[in-house]
């Protein structure tokens, strides 16, 4: 623990370069390749928009950009992190205490006292344990890593390349920068790529930027913004629909999406909370320690030891101290509960952060994928001057909405003809919300929509012959197509068009209701205009649906239809509805934000999206609650300038990207501060960071889901990262600490609880483990002070802390919660630590003393009844460790050889080995529970924990009575009433809890319940 | 309205740790063990330091009651006489005088080898003639079985003049200064021991040749009429038998380490525990320089 403090100062500087590398990287992203025009792009690369490159120069520039693949995040070497094991906060205290033990040694071996060989063992035991332990948390990390390993996508990616004019497929990590590529829908875009040709060309940017909208692609440079443009296609982004070419101008990790997995690579990691606890517990132990030898070194020497001797003493006690087991125990607690979470779907990374999201207090959330299904989905219908609602869960497990009216079924007919979008083949066995569709993300919306209510949508398209068809573009903003009519006598064709609300109304003269075609008038103009808004209100994309019966006799069967000239009627249509669509939030999301927010958990949304739309899923899964106004929300209803707005009045904030880049650090903590429920939208990757910082800053544990690339940094830098296990990207999985397979939200909630109760259990378990450190101490401080022979052995102790102890304190980790842990609020970092000076005094100066009195009755008792009086062990030592003297008289007249005595000193070992064991059998009991009575909690509720107590003492039977223990380790059989002499002081131990606890309960506040409470 | 209560909880939330930090920043290392503004000395004021510390005296006082007791109620189950157990002593050690495992003799130096003979002659105080005679003289070859009767147990006479040329009377120097030293065994004291057989001491030189030696009393033999001990507060006279050996070194011997055993034999006695050396036998050097 010493070194820690030393290495600060390197680490900081360490910092400072990083912060250094994340400014340039910044700067790094000004690239102007979208500003040029094609010809000095053709100049740059050496490549013609026609033919593109040549293979031969194709292969030199391979040689020198190397491949376009990701470069795998460095892992950290293997024995690196086998290294990080040995590191931890206790592991030092037992390398430091390991060292002084050898210290001992070499000082005992160099004073020609050979017969000691304790300290060598127990250094060696120390080292051991640390060890073991850390092959142990290393295996288990490698585990979970494999778990994390597996899920990632191992079919190499594809692209279409023009080389020497000709068109071939290749691996894309064979691109290089020049290379002409074709891509259309459903491709995955193999590198940066600048748009010289597009058509109807639409790319899902949702892993890079998180939003849920598609983007259109189009050759012309539209911002300067590289990632604003329009004529630059991203790595790792798919194309959902159209086709284009470009030319690939960064490979590999110099593209965008590079940049920001380098970035997350440049973000430290932040120590966890339990490390951080188990620091601050380590400086109590070693306070204490020293304190404790020290004072004994000074007694020592003012009884007349030398000056050697003493100082043998003080590092002998310095090393009682250290509690062996502890380490072992808090790591297997951990990797318990780490078990539970991996069986709940939640894989850790790394075991200490298994307890973070138990302290965490602030959720930065991602929308896209995270708390919503990343899936355009058919939320409202608006029909017969009616909403409807419909089905947005993903199991299809919802209500649905009255389909009886006519209007329905003219709205529905127009959504599954007027609509591009188709399942891709050999789906059928696929419940219809997750077969893959080709097509843009609201036609597929509808398809799928369409699929489900009226069935078989392709069947049903087969039976309207489509004649002709104009697809959408961005200046008429409608889509349209006529079919034949599936009656072969009705001869007329139909028409169905769909699109912007706005220009569909423009277009029609009179409106469905109930099945009868009535005149538009005002009235429904004004409800239709009302509609509308509610649902673009609700962050949803809204789309109008028209149709009309082409007259017979104007266009007769084999009418030519023209989709460019569009000779045919395309106004006085029939209104029939509109659809209104958004990416809905899982179904679990709600709920689970909901019980974020009893445990006191602030949920903060943080997204690539837009304001709107955000706002929208953050108020459908409560991260806005209801009745919560922003000031924007305020002034309108008010009817004031939004500067006017008492700014804590407002509950609720949305920020967007742009207002954040004005906000200084002390305006996003002030805002952070004053408004409960904050939303961010349009945030870059670097911005989720500074939003993590800052409430990191305001003294928050902070976690960070995401799925996304742009989501990696920020993950890096949370307290704990939950990245998606099916959804999310390798470099969002890599940059977190915590996976969720099943990419359920409502899992942190059960993450939270879980390490809430582990934090609550370690508790227990170290008090637990604590205690035994003073009746292992005092022995040797009696030994040392009235040279009794020694009551208790170096061996002996290491088998209390490494061999009975370890179950019963590792089943304290089963204990269930003792209240209702997920309606208190977290932990407070600062105040409300894993052990406490209350805790320490109660386990060390009061359990521990009455132990240490149990241990000493039976002691004695054994040492009476064999024939030493206790007055005469006083100042016995001399006498009975020299090693000369075989005929010792005891209190009877009887003559002892030092053999003799020698069993008779192991007999004591054991004696005092069976009290501490009794009496821990009732501590064990009385850390059940901190502030209830054990019978509330139920004796035998934890089964474990009684499985431990009755294997605690089969351990102690057979090291008692196997045969050869006393010559191997020191134990010996004793006789069955010294199994009995402590058990008033376990009894003492239990009914002295039960009291604490009681005062505890009844007094909270006061006295008693400050210093006896931990 | 439930969100009316949540509001300032999470505003407080923030605002403690805010307080928090800024309490962090003044505090230094100093006011952790005297801080001057709020007079704790280690982190608690006086009186807080009275509450706990007298919480702390009552609660030691009663747990030291506690202990006294139960060590009181312990000691009232112990017998005066008679030890409750004696699982670690069931086979007596054999022990000799001069109390030294290595025996350097310079024959003709009587300063060296003066610790030695003071060592027998203060052993053999107690086995003074004049002392022996106020024991019994007791019928040999059978225990001495005191049971039932006064607790006061009688002793057996053991006199010195037994040893004859080892008993120092006649050869004050326990043939010391003629390179023949005495050696005197005992058999260690324990209460209630009865030994089977006829116990005697014999001892065996580790050398090529034999080296003579000579016990007494004759034969080495350990008479059963010292058996049983009945502990020193009932039987305080008592006298445990010793066996004294002289070797007859030779000057062939002479300047040599002779490593000699001597164990219980004749009985049943334990004499050949692989752990402890000294149970019934016993293993010492000799040396003599001329």
């Amino acid at each position: 623990m010493f070194e820690m403090d030393g290495d600060g100062k390197g680490k900081k500087s360490k910092k400072e370069k990083k912060k250094e590398r994340l400014e340039g990287m910044k700067k790094e992203m000004d690239i102007d390749d979208h500003e040029i025009t094609i010809e000095e792009l053709e100049m740059r690369y050496d490549t013609s928009i026609k033919k593109g490159l040549t293979s031969s120069f194709a292969s030199q520039v391979l040689e020198r950009d190397g491949p376009n693949a990701l470069r795998p995040p460095k892992g950290t070497p293997e024995y690196v992190k086998f290294a990080r094991q040995l590191a931890g906060g206790l592991q030092c205290l037992m390398w430091v205490a390991a060292s002084i033990c050898f210290i001992a040694f070499g000082i005992e071996l160099a004073r020609g006292n050979l017969a000691s060989f304790d300290n060598l063992y127990l250094a060696i035991t120390l080292i051991s344990v640390v060890v073991v332990t850390g092959c142990f948390g290393y295996y288990q990390e490698f585990k979970s890593t494999n778990i994390i390993a597996s899920f990632k996508n191992l079919v190499p990616q594809q692209a279409l390349v023009i080389r020497d004019g000709q068109k071939n497929q290749i691996n894309a990590v064979d691109l290089v920068v020049g290379d002409l590529v074709e891509i259309k829908g459903g491709d995955g875009v193999p590198a940066d790529i600048r748009i010289i040709f597009a058509q109807g060309c639409k790319v899902d940017n949702s892993s890079l930027t998180g939003e849920s909208e598609p983007q259109s692609k189009t050759p012309e440079c539209t911002h300067e913004n590289p990632l604003e443009t329009r004529n630059i296609a991203f790595f790792s982004t798919t194309c959902l629909e159209g086709v284009a070419n470009g030319i690939v101008i960064n490979t590999g990790d110099r593209t965008i999406i590079g940049r920001i997995a380098s970035l997350a690579s440049g973000v430290g990691n932040e120590k966890t909370p339990i490390a951080i606890e188990i620091e601050h517990f380590v400086d109590i132990i070693a306070s204490l320690a020293i304190a404790f030898g020290f004072t004994f070194f000074v007694v020592a020497m003012f009884i007349g030891y030398e000056f050697l001797e003493a100082m043998i003493f003080f590092m002998a006690i310095v090393v009682a101290y250290v509690p062996e087991g502890l380490l072992a125990t808090v790591t297997v607690c951990l990797s318990l509960t780490a078990k539970r979470l991996a069986r709940k779907n939640c894989v850790v990374k790394n075991l200490e952060a298994v307890e973070t999201l138990g302290s965490t207090s602030v959720i930065c959330s991602d929308k896209t994928g995270t708390l919503t299904q990343n899936r355009m989905t058919v939320a409202h219908l608006w029909f017969d001057n009616h909403v409807h609602a419909a089905d947005t869960t993903e199991d299809q497990s919802g209500q649905s909405f009255d389909q009886s009216s006519e209007t329905w079924r003219a709205l529905a007919r127009i959504a599954g003809l007027c609509n591009r979008a188709v399942f891709r083949p050999d789906q059928e066995g696929l419940p219809v919300p997750r077969r893959l569709v080709v097509g843009d993300a609201s036609e597929t919306a509808l398809l799928k929509f369409t699929e489900l209510t009226i069935g078989n949508i392709m069947v049903y398209r087969d039976r309207f012959n489509k004649v002709v068809e104009v697809p959408f573009n961005s200046t008429n903003k409608f889509q349209l197509s006529v079919h034949e009519l599936e009656d072969p006598m009705d001869l007329r064709y139909l028409l169905v068009m769909k699109g912007a609300p706005e220009r569909i109304l423009e277009r029609c003269s009179t409106i469905l209701i109930k099945g009868q075609e009535l005149s538009m008038d005002e009235h429904l103009k004004e409800s239709f205009q009302t509609a509308q808004m509610d649902l673009g209100g609700l962050g949803e994309r809204v789309l109008g649906f028209c149709y009309v019966y082409l007259n017979e006799k104007e266009f007769p069967r084999g009418y030519k239809f023209d989709s460019d000239e569009m000779n045919f009627t395309t106004s006085d249509l029939c209104f029939a509805g509109l659809i209104s669509m958004i990416d809905p939030p899982r179904a679990t999301v709600p709920d689970a934000v909901m019980k974020c927010r009893t445990a006191g958990i602030r949920v903060v949304m943080v997204t690539g999206d837009h304001p709107i739309t955000a706002r929208a899923i953050a108020a459908n899964v409560g991260i806005i609650s209801e009745g919560s106004e922003t000031v924007e929300d305020i002034a309108i209803r008010k009817r004031i300038p939004v500067e006017q707005v008492n700014k804590s009045d407002a509950r609720a904030c949305v920020i967007n990207g742009g207002q954040l880049k004005d906000m200084s650090s002390e305006d996003l903590d002030e805002a952070l501060r004053s408004h409960p429920e904050m939303v961010f939208a349009r945030t870059s990757p670097q911005q989720k960071l500074i939003i993590v910082e800052s409430c990191q800053r305001l003294g928050s544990i902070v976690a960070v889901t995401g799925d996304g690339v742009n989501d990696s940094p920020a993950l890096k830098k949370a307290d704990i990262g939950i990245a998606m296990g099916i959804a999310g990207s390798d470099a969002a999985k890599n940059a977190a600490d915590m996976i969720l397979l099943d990419d359920n939200f409502a899992s942190i909630v059960t993450g939270v609880e879980q390490g809430r109760l582990i934090f609550d259990n370690l508790k227990k378990s170290i008090a637990y483990t604590l205690t035994k450190n003073i009746p292992e101490l005092t022995p040797y401080l009696i030994y040392i002070t009235v040279s009794v022979p020694l009551p208790l052995g170096c061996i002996t102790i290491l088998f209390i802390e490494l061999a009975t102890d370890i179950y019963p304190s590792v089943s304290l980790a089963y204990e269930k919660a003792e209240s209702d842990i997920m309606n208190l609020k977290p932990r407070n970092p600062r105040r409300d630590r894993l052990v406490n000076e209350a805790l320490a005094a109660y386990s060390y100066f009061q359990i521990g003393a009455i132990q240490s009195f149990a241990g000493f009755t039976d002691y004695f008792s054994a040492m009476a009844q064999e024939g030493w009086y206790p007055l005469m062990c006083v100042g016995l030592r001399a006498h009975w460790e020299n090693v000369h003297l075989q005929d010792m008289q005891d209190s009877y007249g009887q003559e002892w050889t030092f053999g003799q005595r020698l069993y008779q000193q192991y007999t004591c070992y054991t004696v005092f080995f069976v009290s501490i064991e009794i009496c821990q059998i009732s501590d064990v009991l009385i850390r059940k529970t901190r502030r209830l009575s054990v019978f509330q909690q139920g004796f035998f509720r934890n089964k474990v924990l009684v499985s431990a107590i009755v294997f605690q003492l089969l351990l102690g039977n057979l090291l008692c009575y196997c045969p050869g223990m006393p010559n191997i380790f020191n134990f010996m059989p004793i006789r069955v009433q010294w199994w009995f002499i402590p058990v008033p002081y376990g009894i003492l131990i239990f009914v002295y809890d039960e009291i604490r606890k009681l005062g505890v309960r009844r007094n909270p506040g006061s006295w008693w319940d400050k210093e006896l409470y931990y | 309205m439930a969100s009316n209560e949540e509001k300032p909880a999470a505003a407080a939330l923030t605002t403690a740790a805010v307080v928090a930090a800024d309490k962090e920043k003044k505090s230094s290392w100093k006011d952790s063990i005297y801080n001057p503004r709020t007079g704790e000395l280690l982190g608690r004021t006086a009186s807080s330091w009275g509450l706990i510390l007298l919480f702390y005296l009552v609660f030691y006082i009663f747990l030291a009651g506690m202990f006294a007791l139960t060590m009181w109620v312990m000691l009232m189950t112990l017998d005066d006489y008679v030890p409750t157990y004696q699982d670690r002593v069931p086979h007596p050690g054999l022990v000799i005088i001069p109390h030294s495992l290595d025996i350097h003799v310079n024959k003709s130096d009587p300063k060296q080898y003066g610790h030695y003979i003071q060592d027998l002659e203060t052993f053999l105080q107690r086995y003074n003639d004049t002392e022996q005679e106020k024991n019994e003289l007791c019928p040999p070859g059978e225990f001495y079985d005191q049971e039932g009767g006064s607790m006061e147990k009688k002793a057996c006479q053991f006199k010195r003049s037994l040893l004859s040329r080892c008993s120092g009377l006649s050869d004050t120097t326990f043939g010391y200064s003629e390179g023949e030293p005495c050696i005197l065994l005992k058999l260690n004291r324990i209460i209630g021991l009865k030994p089977l057989g006829n116990p005697y001491i014999n001892c065996t030189a580790k050398t090529d040749t034999p080296v003579q030696m000579q016990y007494f009393p004759r034969e080495a033999r350990i008479d059963k009429m010292y058996f049983p001990y009945y502990g020193k507060k009932a039987h305080e006279s008592y006298a445990q038998p010793l066996v004294a050996v002289k070797l007859l070194l030779t000057k062939e011997d002479y300047n040599t380490e002779l490593s000699i055993e001597c164990r219980v034999e004749g009985c049943n006695m334990r004499n050949t525990d692989a752990r402890d050396k000294f149970l019934g036998r016993v293993t010492f050097r000799v040396k003599v320089f001329e």
